[in-house]
């Protein structure tokens, strides 16, 4: 005969009442807000069904795409290489005020809670204003053209990538930061030998992640007038060039394929 | 009863007769109105190793932690080569404790630079200006002397490794090496092996020892292990509950000394 395997009985959840109360009363208000939210949006899956003959027609008029090199191609191709310009210099050029206002916005990091805080505040602004709300301020300001785009994307980055690179400084151990601080290392000097380095790899991963979303943000921009292969898709579309446009969209699908490659590679040599 | 076979001590020379560099004078501190420190006095001198030693939570960390000014003390005094240390403000009190270096437990360094870059960061300092912003600009003095230090903590073939490459034992002579750099004539040791194995906290002590004795360095360390005590230290001093239990010479650390300083829940008792 085995011995009895030993048994205890478990003591009660403190609270337990309490918990599964606030469980149920969160997911009452969950449901609540997509209430809301379905009927703020008249979501209707009815105009979906009633629409798919306009659907069907659009896709008649797409395929076959229209693959003329001289109207349609080269124009497309050429466009294209002008949104990956603005996504990449839309990315580099907002690094050195992302950095500026990341160091300044980092707790770790920032010379005084005052510049901290306004530091913050810059970020939000940058952040809170959409690409777009940018680009057509800048298509007023320079004019139609991709110029208008990478200075909408220089704007807009420099608020989501300097809260993401603060954060990510914030995140970092302080420890190599204090032991220089020991050492009778400035402010400054803490920021570059140990607070930078330390948080370098996830400043380059967020880098590529954050040019990756910005070649895509520019594809939109070229909606508004800000170049690109954006403009031409916004052309075929008021024209009614639905073929030209399924061309410019296989496009635009290989560049994002493309760079979504390129990122994870780069990212994968460097070890971020 | 049990007895405790005191460990054999490791051939150090004999320490140099050094004098007094840092007096610590009645320090107390508290948090949330616990007394962590009552009354803290030691003297550190050239030459010599202080091993801290006494349970968890009796003040051997509170302590250096205040002498390296990353705890405020709530009284007392610390007077470094002659200078009271609460005497001096901004610029003149960084410049008074870059003659004091520390050495942490979690070591510190910065993974993706190379050892000899972390040493040279020792530097710092001493360095000021646009040129100091970087390990690119480093003079070359600057890097033969951070590779001398590599070279005295036995690490100079590593010299280009990065440093989060390195193990825990090799990581810490880095961080010896970087305390070097700082041409400190007092340096702190935080639990310096407790991340380490026993070989290499081995290792790491009798680095320490040995560069106290030669280099003429003032060593405080703080350890968990009594028996690296005894091999390595020159003087103990023991901790109970923030006040100073034992304070002199290793040959005094003996098996009852060992029970007084890690009594359990003493207070209590």
């Amino acid at each position: 005969m085995s011995t009895p395997v030993p048994t205890l009985s478990v003591p009660p959840v403190p609270r337990a009442g309490w918990r599964i109360a606030s469980i149920l009363a969160a997911i009452a208000v969950f449901i609540v807000l997509h209430v809301f939210a379905l009927r703020g949006t008249d979501f209707e899956v009815s105009a979906l069904v009633t629409g798919a003959e306009g659907m069907a027609s659009f896709l008649a008029d797409a395929f076959p795409p229209d693959l003329d090199w001289e109207s349609v191609l080269a124009p497309a191709l050429k466009a294209t290489t002008v949104t990956l310009w603005i996504g990449l210099l839309g990315t580099t050029l907002s690094i050195p005020t992302a950095l500026l206002l990341a160091v300044f916005a980092s707790r770790t990091t920032t010379p005084h809670r005052v510049v901290y805080q306004l530091s913050r505040a810059i970020l939000s602004f940058f952040r809170a204003v959409p690409d777009i709300v940018f680009a057509l301020i800048f298509v007023t300001a320079v004019g139609l053209g991709p110029f208008a785009g990478v200075l909408a994307l220089i704007c807009h980055n420099t608020g989501v990538m300097g809260k993401l690179w603060a954060e990510s400084m914030e995140e970092t151990d302080a420890g190599p930061q204090q032991a220089l601080a020991t050492a009778g290392a400035s402010r400054l000097q803490q920021v570059t030998h140990a607070a930078l380095p330390m948080a370098l790899g996830q400043f380059v991963g967020l880098l590529l992640y954050r040019f990756d979303v910005n070649v895509r943000s520019s594809l939109v921009l070229g909606l508004v007038g800000a170049g690109g292969i954006g403009l031409l898709i916004n052309q075929s579309i008021k024209s009614f060039r639905f073929d030209a446009m399924a061309t410019q969209i296989v496009v635009v699908l290989v560049l994002i394929i493309l760079v979504d490659q390129l990122s994870s590679f780069i990212r994968r040599r460097l070890e971020v | 009863m049990t007895t405790l076979r005191l460990p054999d001590r490791a051939p150090h020379p004999a320490p140099p007769a050094g004098g007094e560099i840092m007096q610590v004078r009645n320090l107390t501190k508290s948090f949330g109105g616990r007394t962590v420190l009552d009354g803290v006095d030691f003297t550190l001198s050239r030459g010599s190793v202080v091993a801290f030693l006494g349970a968890n939570g009796s003040g051997k960390s509170t302590t250096l932690k205040c002498v390296m000014g990353l705890e405020t003390p709530e009284s007392g005094s610390i007077t470094l080569e002659g200078t009271d240390l609460s005497t001096l403000r901004g610029t003149e009190l960084v410049r008074a404790r870059s003659g004091v270096a520390m050495v942490f437990q979690k070591i510190h360094l910065v993974p993706r630079r190379t050892a000899l870059e972390n040493v040279c960061a020792g530097a710092l300092g001493r360095l000021r200006g646009p040129a100091s912003v970087s390990p690119m600009f480093f003079s070359r003095e600057l890097k033969e002397e951070a590779m001398a230090a590599l070279a005295r903590v036995g690490m100079a073939d590593r010299a280009h490794e990065k440093a989060g490459r390195l193990s825990g034992g090799q990581a810490q002579r880095v961080a010896v090496a970087r305390a070097l750099c700082q041409r400190a004539s007092v340096l702190l040791a935080d639990e310096p092996v407790s991340a380490l194995d026993p070989r290499a906290a081995e290792e790491v002590m009798a680095l320490l020892a040995e560069l106290a004795h030669a280099e003429n360095l003032a060593v405080a360390a703080v350890l968990h292990q009594p028996d690296l005590a005894l091999r390595h230290a020159d003087t103990v001093i023991g901790l109970v509950d923030g006040r100073i239990e034992y304070s002199g010479d290793i040959s005094g650390l003996d098996a009852s000394m060992q029970a007084r300083l890690y009594t359990p829940n003493r207070a209590a008792a």
